[in-house]
């Protein structure tokens, strides 16, 4: 009786503890799923059910490309290693014990090393030998990681078939060939469906390879997610739901069915029925079969026809540009524009510096002098650009490109300090940068994660300038911000600090004056200042780079956007101060009304712009920021 | 059945290309300098000098630390889930160990990201915590929001192994064991976690192997001061540009991990009987 | 007598260093039920698989009605082969099992029924086509192993020992039902077995072969009654083997301190042989009757007779009689020149 009481309550406490387990596993997958149907933009509140954001989702013409490409790749490279898995666990099976070891060793490889290093291994292959990285070198890096896990899969299958049943089969005439597929293929099934369920998933799932190995524009469902999750968007949601429910689908039905298949085959048997259900079965077969092949089929051509159009390859940072204009300039000009984005100019270099090429880019001052010096760019022929006159004549000419020979503003202003009007004391600002270390803020603060402007900040703050190349100015701003670092704990954001900012996470936010705009724009309660030390006056602007073979296509892109009705839309989108004149005012009287910091105080005494650094800075400079970072 | 020898051919080109020459190259450029290509290189050790600063071998000692951590919550949490769920019918048991498996399908990414929407400042748990009448508390860019997001993204690598090691356990064992006086604490030390340990060692490793490399859940949920050994190695190649360098940590990472995983392999007894 | 169907010149077979086979000589008949026979190890096996096409010889000849085969591959051969295990694919049923080498050859779907049915009927498994083969009894996956390699009409059946894996009694049953059926089918089958008795009752010719080597040619009954050496005495049934015998001159053999007359001749006069005495061919008499004298050590009884060691100067005998004799008593030992097998030392 006792006995029985405590069992009772150990099933209820082990109830309990799994319910609790499987609440920790599901509740990120279930808050994306229930805000995938928020009308509002807001991760945290649900402010009404609606299909918006499945509605964009199939209206986004990225999203619906990484789709295409998440699951053409897992296709194909589920496809390929599972063959390519397959017979190599089949002739394993047969090796000399040498071989054997040396590719279950190798084949280890793989699965035992951090995917980073996987990733970078492949990255370093692909640059060295000038491959050029896209749709066929991530197939690789996949169909690379995927079979190790279909070879694990298959092999014990193959080492635990009985030798006699090839014989058998090739004693009664089956040639070595009939006798692997029509013997050992069927033996060995169940571990090669194994493998394909891991490879697929292992596909469909990967991010670090596909994002080190990735080029011309081509991105999976995780590097756009990983892309996107700078700025809230809800739109990934309604993607993750319908991944998860796919997913799910797929695995009841893998599950179940066969249970329910089972119990048929079983009924059948007892009716002398089987004769037609195996009948039934063989022709499904045969269907699926013929299905698969034409869906390859499919792919294939859907990846060839790409092809066909003239390309525009372009690198832009992320978030700063509407998409739209990307469309209708492919619509205009009948051409196929491949976008890529970046987070950083040093992580644009780096990437030209690999091999990658593009026609137009959109790097800042010091990087445009930079591709200047190293002659990576392409003269602008300022006669083919009929828009050049709406340009704002005072912010050309610029020390980084004099007589903008080789680059067209896109964008400019100035980097400062947002924050909330309700909890930061109007008299604090007198500090200037060093507000960034007032106590008061601790644990309060949003650093921009970027080098140049890192030490920007400090240098400033010290009274330097921030082209300083003197080691122990360096060496101070270096501590200063390790000071900051040690005191203030700040955090360091990308694009996301817009979300946070927005939702009024902290009170101060180092950002530039265009994602201000924005952020102002949607809470009243922030305010931006630039402090008197002076501040960072930035250009970012269009370059074409020399390698390009568009040169006529690219000029037509550059004018596009110097279009003041683009220039207007585009301004609008990302929040940032256009340089056509016309556009610039229409932003003063519509979105940006009343916000200041669209207006970037340019030409305040301290201002400086970025200059190239020597090699020798530059190192230095990385190695404290690498530094800084690890702190 | 010799038919079929040369069928290990293509895979053996294949990997050489595609898994020891890549491998053969990270070595190259871990010790040369000459920047990203391999024009005019030369050869020297300061890429693992480098590395030997303190600030670098903290980032390091970080990760092994945030590693162990998620490890053991991984274990403590996945062992006990996995025990619980034995317990259960077997009917009962399959579709648990389904529900485990499920999240491991789905994108770490989309399930990370998940995460900054729950844990931010205004987020949902705040927004719990507030109703209730608690102070809403940062949990955003902590290792507390690091850990979570790694313990609940790997969790399922635990449980796997561990409740396969379990369930092939035979019952007559633990019978055998309580008849020859051990009580159910004995038992379950000096019986049933030892036939377990195999699927410990497998969960240890993987999850091990995942925490210690990753990189987006710290950049997602640790915002991007937060640096661990994933995010140096990203950073040196994508933003810093020194590929050197990068090749030398990766290097480390590499043989560190590799000594752990034969370390962890030895503890399994069914292992190293197989090989 | 029969066409040679088969014939094996000079085969060997080495597996890295070791030799497995070497130079074996082996005619094989038309409609002939050979075995081969011997312990593990002796090389049977590699000689079936040769045959079969599953292994290569390192040396010698496999010649087909006269046409060497050893490069042509398994699945081109007019042989088939009952494995071991049975081998059957468990993916399959009985049906599909048995259809297997008609459907790779093409044949239409008519003639494939037929035959099916056809060989079911003679394996005696008629209306098991739609049984999956793993629910099958032991004794009925073997019959459908015979079946899906004889429904190809081989010329040679090839059968490595196949009744192995099956219980006392079914074994016996299956040993009559395969002569049955190699009469009926009028075929080869080449038989591999490490079972004396099996060999014995069911072949025309049984080759005995140990280490590779063929030690004797020759029907059951040549095999039983007049091994050709110590071995193949040794390994058909049981027997008393006297090492140190001397063959005074043809008909006159000595050992044990006495010379026997016998039957045997051809060897050269006080060569030295090895004589094998058949435990049921010694009589046991009152020791003033005989001139060989000894002890009852131990008896047994064994069902049909009791197995008796005599102790004798000598040696121990080992006697087969259905008569009792008490432990200790004293006895003779006698058998006819007829007994006596004298054979070449080895």
């Amino acid at each position: 009786m006792e006995e029985r009481t405590i069992q009772k309550k150990h099933k209820i406490g082990s109830a309990l503890y799994i319910t609790l387990c499987f609440l920790f596993l599901y509740l990120p997958i279930l808050v994306t799923m229930i805000f995938s149907f928020n009308s509002s933009k807001s991760l945290t509140r649900f402010q009404g059910f609606s299909l918006t954001w499945y509605e964009r989702l199939f209206t986004d013409s990225e999203i619906m490309g990484a789709v295409y490409v998440s699951i053409s790749i897992a296709l194909l490279a589920t496809v390929i290693s599972t063959i390519l898995g397959t017979i190599t666990a089949i002739g394993l099976s047969k090796s000399r014990k040498i071989i054997k070891e040396i590719i279950i060793n190798v084949n280890n490889i793989p699965i035992m090393n951090p995917d980073i290093v996987t990733a970078i291994g492949l990255m370093i292959l692909f640059s060295s030998l000038k491959i050029e990285k896209g749709y066929l070198t991530m197939l690789l890096a996949h169909v690379c990681f995927c079979t190790p896990y279909v070879i694990t899969s298959v092999y014990p299958k193959v080492r635990n078939l009985d030798p006699a049943l090839a014989n058998a089969a090739m004693d009664l005439g089956a040639t070595p060939f009939q006798a692997l597929t029509k013997v050992i293929l069927p033996m060995i099934k169940e571990g090669i469906f194994a493998g394909v369920l891991l490879a697929f998933t292992m596909s469909f799932d990967d991010f670090v390879v596909s994002y080190f190995i990735t080029g011309n524009g081509v991105k999976n469902i995780s590097i756009v997610v990983y892309n996107m999750t700078r700025r809230t968007n809800p739109t990934i949601n309604a993607l993750s739901t319908i991944v998860i429910l796919v997913i799910m689908i797929t695995l009841v039905i893998v599950n179940i069915v066969p249970a329910i298949t089972k119990k048929r085959s079983k009924k059948n048997f007892e009716l002398e029925k089987e004769g037609i259900f195996i009948a039934q079965n063989k022709r499904l077969k045969k269907y699926a079969g013929t299905a698969a092949a034409a869906a390859l089929i499919v792919i294939i051509v859907l990846t060839s026809y790409a092809g066909n159009k003239e390309t525009l390859k372009i690198f832009n940072a992320g978030e700063y540009i509407d998409p739209d204009l990307i469309t209708e300039f492919e619509k205009e000009y009948n051409c196929r524009i491949i976008y890529e984005t970046f987070d950083s100019n040093e992580s644009m270099y780096t990437k030209i510096m690999s091999g990658e090429t593009y026609d137009v880019l959109v790097p800042s001052d010091y990087m445009i002098e930079r591709l200047i010096k190293e002659n990576q760019l392409a003269e602008i022929d300022w006669s083919s650009l009929s828009n050049s006159d709406n340009l704002n004549k005072d912010i050309m000419g610029k020390a980084f490109d004099s007589e903008n020979k080789y680059s067209v503003p896109y964008f400019y202003g100035t980097v400062g300090i947002l924050y909330d009007k309700t909890v930061v004391k109007e008299e604090d600002l007198k500090d200037g940068w060093n507000l960034l270390k007032n106590t008061r803020y601790k644990n309060n603060i949003y650093m921009y994660d970027s080098e140049r402007d890192a030490f920007m900040i400090a240098l400033k703050a010290l009274g330097y300038s921030m082209n300083t190349d003197k080691k122990e100015e360096i060496d101070e701003a270096y501590n200063w911000l390790i000071e900051q670092r040690v005191t203030m704990n700040p955090v360091d954001v990308g694009d996301d600090v817009m979300d946070n900012m927005i939702a009024g996470n902290k009170a101060l936010a180092v950002v530039y004056s265009g994602d201000a705009a924005y952020i102002m724009a949607e809470n009243k309660n922030l305010e931006f200042f630039n402090p008197d030390e002076g501040t960072n006056e930035w250009f970012d602007c269009m370059v074409i780079m020399k390698s390009s073979e568009k040169m006529v296509l690219a000029h037509k892109f550059i004018d596009f956007m110097l279009d003041v009705e683009h220039a207007t839309i585009n301004s609008a989108f990302v929040g940032y101060t256009s340089p056509v004149e016309g556009a610039y005012q229409n932003m003063l009287e519509t979105d940006y009304k009343g916000i200041s910091s669209y207006t970037p105080v340019m030409g305040n005494k301290g201002n400086e712009i970025f200059r190239y650094q020597s090699a020798e800075t530059k190192g230095y400079f990385a190695d404290l920021w690498t530094k800084v970072k690890a702190h | 059945m010799k038919h079929y020898t040369k069928l290990v051919r293509p895979y053996l080109i294949w990997s050489l290309l595609i898994i020891i020459i890549p491998l053969l190259m990270i070595v190259v450029y871990s010790v040369t300098t000459g920047g990203n290509t391999l024009v005019n290189i030369q050869f020297t050790l300061d890429s693992f000098k480098k590395f030997a600063e303190p600030v670098y071998l903290q980032v390091f000692l970080k990760s092994f630390q945030m590693g162990l951590i998620t490890v053991g919550f991984c274990f403590f949490i996945g062992y006990f889930l996995a025990y619980t769920i034995c317990r259960f019918s077997e009917h009962a048991q399959n579709y648990m160990i389904l529900l485990v498996t499920i999240p491991m399908w789905i994108n770490t990414l989309l399930r990370t990201y998940a995460w900054i929407g729950i844990l931010s400042d205004n987020g949902i748990l705040n927004t719990i915590l507030e109703k209730l009448g608690f102070s809403s508390i940062s949990f955003m860019y902590t290792d507390f929001a690091v850990t979570l997001g790694m313990v609940s993204d790997f969790l399922p690598f635990m449980v796997i192994p561990i409740y396969t090691s379990l369930s092939k356990i035979d019952h007559s064992l633990i019978e055998a064991a309580h008849d020859l006086g051990a009580n159910n604490i004995q038992t379950f030390f000096k019986v049933t976690f030892k036939l377990s340990i195999p699927g410990v060692v497998s969960g240890i490793i993987t999850t091990f192997l995942l925490s210690v490399s990753t990189f987006v859940i710290p950049k997602l949920l640790g915002g991007g001061q937060y640096m661990l050994i994933g995010n140096l190695i990203e950073s040196q190649f994508i933003s810093v540009g020194n590929w050197n360098f990068g090749s030398a940590i990766s290097v480390i990472l590499a043989v560190v991990i590799l000594v752990a995983i034969t370390i962890m392999r030895k503890i399994d007894p069914e292992k190293t009987e197989d090989e | 007598m029969n066409r040679k169907i088969i014939e094996l010149k000079q085969l060997s077979k080495n597996f890295g260093e070791q030799q497995v086979l070497k130079g074996i000589d082996l005619n094989i008949y038309e409609n002939e039920f050979l075995t081969l026979l011997g312990p593990s190890g002796c090389g049977k096996t590699t000689t079936l698989r040769i045959i079969a096409g599953f292994d290569e010889p390192s040396g010698g000849e496999v010649l087909f009605h006269g046409t060497d085969i050893s490069k042509v591959p398994a699945y081109k051969r007019d042989v088939n082969t009952v494995f071991q295990k049975y081998a059957l694919f468990p993916f399959l049923n009985v049906y599909d099992n048995i259809a297997f080498g008609l459907k790779i050859k093409k044949k239409d779907k008519k003639t494939i029924d037929e035959k099916v049915k056809n060989t079911l009927k003679l394996v005696g498994l008629e209306g098991f086509e739609k049984r999956g083969v793993t629910l099958l009894s032991g004794g009925q996956q073997q019959r459908i192993a015979i079946a899906r390699a004889l429904v190809n009409e081989p010329k040679v059946l090839l059968l490595d020992e196949p009744l192995g894996a099956l219980d006392a009694k079914l074994r016996k049953e299956m040993q009559s039902e395969l002569k049955k059926i190699q009469q009926e089918v009028g075929i080869t089958f080449i038989f591999v077995t490490h079972d004396q008795e099996e060999a014995l009752s069911m072949s025309d010719t049984v080759v005995v072969m140990n280490e590779g080597i063929i030690q004797q040619i020759g029907s059951p009954v040549d095999i039983y009654n007049e091994p050709e050496n110590r071995f193949v005495a040794g390994f058909i049934g049981e027997s008393n083997i006297i090492e140190n015998a001397v063959m005074k001159h043809d008909l006159l053999v000595s050992f044990d301190g006495f010379d026997f007359e016998c039957v045997d001749k051809g060897f050269k006069d006080n060569e030295e042989t090895e004589v094998v005495l058949r435990p049921e061919d010694i009589d046991i008499v009152s020791p003033e009757n005989s001139r060989i004298k000894g002890q009852v050590k131990s008896i047994a009884f064994k069902g049909v007779h009791y197995e008796i060691h005599v102790e004798t100067p000598f040696r121990n005998y080992l006697i087969h009689t259905t008569d009792y004799f008490e432990p200790g008593l004293n006895v003779g030992l006698s058998f006819g020149p007829e007994d006596i097998h004298v054979m070449y030392k080895m």
